[in-house]
């Protein structure tokens, strides 16, 4: 999404979140670790993760970096603040949003920000944090940073989610889940559901009658019947998966192939790119 | 290396470590569906919220108490186990509770702790609390009740060894009788902050500047209320480790057929053996099996076509490129797990048509995982 929005002119940030850092190494970039750096040309990266997020969020509040070591480098603050519920969450999802709303010579200083949200469970303990804390803690600056965060996330002008699943059962389950908790628990509206890997069809349905029985047949036949019959279940599954997934989500739906590629790097990722390019109808994340 | 049900068959605890998305409730699964065909009083608990675990076992849903996996369940899956299955999902919250309870040395104490704010929030959204509780129901499981093995599927954490460090990390804090001192300023924060050190005051105004003095009062009221418990709580930890340790326990590691999920279990593993942790055996799931011998040349699509005696249009460009797309896949694989492989008992389980998600699919499952 990040390639496709950089080929359009756009200048987008893509913001892992406490990850095992993958995109700036998938576009052949070192890891960003936890300073934003350009990893290709219009797509900067960012791997935010609690202690780097909360030492710029206590400096930008305490202003002197001697004064901000003396509290926060305090062995007892240090515990203090991660017993805070939450406050990690908080305080990367802040950092995103941050520069999300953050302007440059009157415009924004990025055109979309793209969010590598956990998996599923996580995500939505991530994002429902904002709106947790405005429950618990009391008027103070804290509570109003968790206030215009939740009213950012929760602005379909401003944030959209897109799920991304794969074409087999317990993710496609978790996809329709993730949507209903996304709308009940965030109040963030997901607005396309990606389909990744989805296996296309290589043979007829006439064609793929004949392979069962030339699995048993000889060398070379029979091992590549096997093969291409292993091929023609899992598209089947796919394809059945894909039909359950679209009647249970009221969004539109984009199919993503499955790139059959020994290890991954900026070659597959464009690939992706121009498959999430050519899907039909309009591409709601564009926008 | 041996196979990995050799391995596993003495065991009383089993633990399934890894990274996220490798299989590891399925795994889990089968290994207790395993030994629970075979005669076995088997329980399987997972923390895991997406319910996989319950809809592979084809219950509805799985609570914080023991569910056995009905009759009816197996004989619809064709399986006719010996034993009986019960799995649970990991209650967090209840957990705690559980062990505040344990330990509070009066009820009014009990009380103050779990009506505090502050700890209720805590045991969703303290960094390795699900990890800790885990290990304390773990041993809660195997000391009270009468099942031959437990399984424990781990959480998907984003980092594995938070799995090890979590209960020092909370208990560190818990027990830290630094913090209450120094923070309890805030707790008569209505009282204008009687500090008395210099420094504590400076931090304690910052603090509350940044959280507001509720919060402060909440969190120093917290830590005063758990004050004299960490004995009791550093004793538990201690049997909950030397639970892990024994030899009837043992470590699972769970990794699919990616350098991140290999990577993850490799420094798991040297972690583990650090500590003197049992680690049973490694499980390569999802794997592509090669189905053309190493070193020959692949069937193009001339020689496939030949081979069936068919003319233009017929099958074989879709088998050269099926058979070709697999093999490629598979060494790829291959090398991926292989480091892994050298390091205990293992079982290689190829990637299958579809996706595990019914006691039938766990059954075929538990077959691979024999090594």
């Amino acid at each position: 999404m990040a390639l496709l929005a950089a080929r359009a002119g756009k200048r987008v940030l893509v913001a892992e979140v406490n990850a095992a850092e993958r995109v700036a190494p998938l576009l052949g970039a070192p890891p960003a670790g936890p300073t934003i750096r350009e990893a290709s040309p219009g797509i900067f990266s960012v791997n935010v993760a609690p202690p780097a997020a909360l030492r710029e969020y206590g400096l930008q509040m305490v202003k002197f970096r001697a004064v901000y070591d003396a509290i926060f480098e305090n062995r007892v603050v240090r515990h203090f603040l991660r017993v805070v519920p939450g406050l990690g969450e908080l305080v990367m999802l802040g950092k995103i949003l941050h520069e999300a709303r953050a302007e440059e010579g009157g415009r924004p200083r990025w055109d979309q920000v793209i969010v590598d949200a956990p998996s599923t469970g996580h995500a939505v303990q991530l994002l429902r944090v904002p709106g947790a804390m405005l429950g618990m803690v009391p008027p103070g600056p804290l509570r109003s940073d968790a206030q215009w965060m939740q009213a950012w996330l929760v602005d379909p002008a401003r944030t959209t989610a897109v799920l991304v699943t794969l074409p087999e059962e317990m993710p496609v389950t978790e996809a329709i889940e993730l949507d209903a908790q996304l709308r009940e628990r965030v109040g963030l509206v997901p607005t396309a559901v990606l389909m990744n890997a989805m296996p296309e069809s290589r043979f007829t349905a006439a064609q793929a009658a004949r392979l069962g029985p030339l699995e048993s047949a000889a060398e070379p036949v029979g091992p590549a019947a096997c093969a291409a019959r292993l091929h023609a279940v899992r598209t089947e599954t796919a394809g059945r998966e894909l039909k359950r997934l679209r009647a249970a989500l009221p969004i539109p739906t984009a199919l993503l192939p499955l790139v059959a590629s020994v290890g991954w790097g900026t070659a597959e990722v464009e690939r992706i790119a121009d498959a999430l390019a050519g899907t039909e109808g309009r591409s709601p994340w564009l926008d | 290396m041996a196979g990995l049900a050799g391995a596993l068959a003495g065991k009383r605890v089993l633990v399934c470590v890894g990274a996220g998305g490798v299989g590891k409730t399925s795994v889990a699964a089968a290994l207790g569906l395993a030994r629970a065909l075979e005669g076995g009083k088997v329980l399987v608990c997972t923390i895991d919220p997406a319910r996989r675990l319950a809809t592979a076992l084809g219950l509805d849903a799985l609570g914080n108490a023991e569910t056995r996996v009905p009759d009816q369940a197996f004989a619809a899956a064709g399986l006719h186990p010996r034993g009986q299955l019960f799995a649970m999902m990991l209650d967090v919250k209840r957990t705690w509770d559980d062990l505040v309870t344990r330990h509070a040395p009066t009820a009014e104490r009990r009380d103050r702790i779990l009506r505090n704010r502050l700890y209720q929030q805590m045991s969703a959204a303290l960094a390795g609390s699900q990890e800790y509780m885990a290990t304390e129901k773990l041993y809660e499981l195997a000391t009270d009740r009468d099942y031959d093995l437990i399984v424990l599927d781990t959480p998907p954490t984003a980092h594995a060894l938070d799995f090890l460090d979590a209960p020092d990390r909370i208990l560190d804090f818990l027990g830290d009788d630094q913090a209450p001192l120094l923070l309890s300023p805030a707790r008569g924060a209505r009282l204008g902050f009687r500090l008395a050190q210099l420094g504590g005051s400076l931090v304690v105004k910052t603090l509350a500047r940044f959280t507001g003095a509720e919060l402060l009062h909440d969190l120093g009221d917290f830590l005063a209320s758990f004050h004299g418990m960490y004995e009791g709580f550093k004793a538990r930890a201690a049997a909950v480790h030397d639970l892990l340790a024994r030899p009837t326990t043992g470590f699972v590691l769970v990794a699919s057929a990616s350098e991140r999920a290999v990577a993850e279990a490799r420094s798991l593993h040297d972690r583990l053996a650090s500590e003197g942790m049992p680690i049973a055996g490694v499980v390569a799931n999802r794997v592509t099996a090669s189905l053309w011998p190493a070193g020959r040349p692949r069937p193009g699509e001339a020689e496939l076509a030949a081979a069936l005696g068919e003319a233009e249009g017929g099958l074989a460009p879709g088998l050269a490129l099926a058979i070709d797309e697999n093999e490629r896949m598979a060494a790829f694989d291959a090398a991926a797990v292989a480091p892994l492989l050298a390091a205990a008992p293992h079982a290689v389980v190829p990637r299958l048509p579809g996706d595990v998600h019914d006691l039938a699919g766990l059954a075929a499952l538990a077959e691979r995982l024999r090594g």
